[in-house]
């Protein structure tokens, strides 16, 4: 027997929703929480069922308040969930007070679309020896990293002043691939989740230089896990 | 076809579900008789693959 673990709450709902693929849904109690865990589940590794274990942990989250586990975590047996569980109480307790009736949003900043990531610009294929055309690369992309690094930060700053929450409620990645500029997710009380939201969009859409997109709300992924 | 705005919503969410959320497992191994009782699954077998691909970028 495995269980395919999804969520850990304080009690079952009374309605268990289905589990990934139609499996079982199980509640495995473990002192005062519990996890909920799909047992015995298709052995997959798609899209499709990292999906589908989104959509448990919402209509788990849905019931109640809830942290939403890893996905792919995989135990044995019910023992096992309550051993780990148990090794870390008191923490989980207080992460699912803190964050556990609440809902996440994704505010992704896009650089522009152009053939050369902004701040890059490419060395001339000049009559240089290969080593000073090479360090004067790496020179100009060091400089490009440091000032894509700043505006990112300028951008994170005015994110967090136009939204007005708590700073423990924002966590930023600054340039965290070559696209975008800044990843953020936001912590928000379930009633104010979509009027939150709004007011991303609209300060996102009034920033110079940048594209935004703003995704959720969803379970608080970000903020059940360690910072 | 996915346009920029919904495929941005999916790598987000992507990446919640890969990276972020509680970490039960940890680096920790329960065993009984000597078999592991944790397995960690996808989520090691994805990271892999990331941390693979994000080297091999660093490379070319």
């Amino acid at each position: 027997m495995t269980y395919l673990l999804h969520a850990i709450t304080r009690a079952g709902p009374a309605d268990t929703p289905p589990g990934v693929r139609g499996a079982p849904l199980e509640f495995i109690a473990a002192g005062p929480l519990g996890a909920w865990a799909t047992r015995d589940p298709v052995e997959g590794g798609t899209r499709e069922d990292a999906f589908e274990h989104h959509r448990v942990v919402e209509d788990i989250c849905a019931a109640q308040p809830c942290l939403p586990v890893r996905l792919g975590t995989r135990l044995v047996d019910a023992d096992a969930v309550r051993a780990l569980i148990a090794a870390r109480v008191e923490e989980l307790l207080l992460t699912l007070e803190r964050v556990g009736g609440r809902r996440e949003l994704a505010v992704t900043l896009l650089w522009p679309e152009s053939g050369v990531e902004p701040g890059r610009r490419h060395t001339p294929v000049e009559a240089r020896t290969p080593g000073r055309a090479f360090l004067e690369r790496k020179q100009s992309d060091q400089a490009a990293d440091d000032a894509r690094l700043a505006t990112a930060e300028r951008l994170a700053r005015a994110l967090e002043t136009g939204l007005a929450t708590e700073q423990s409620d924002v966590r930023h990645a600054m340039c965290p691939s070559s696209k975008v500029a800044l990843s953020t997710a936001v912590l928000a009380r379930a009633g104010e989740a979509d009027a939150l939201k709004e007011r991303a969009v609209e300060i996102v859409s009034g920033l110079d230089g940048v594209r935004g997109v703003v995704s959720g709300p969803w379970p608080p992924y970000t903020f059940a896990g360690t910072p | 076809m996915l346009d920029d705005v919904e495929e941005m919503t999916l790598l987000e969410l992507t990446d919640r579900l890969l990276h972020r959320g509680v970490v039960l497992t940890g680096e920790a191994t329960i065993s009984v008789a000597g078999v592991d009782l944790i397995y960690l699954g996808l989520n090691v077998v994805l990271s892999a693959v990331e941390t693979m691909n994000a080297h091999k970028r660093k490379a070319l």
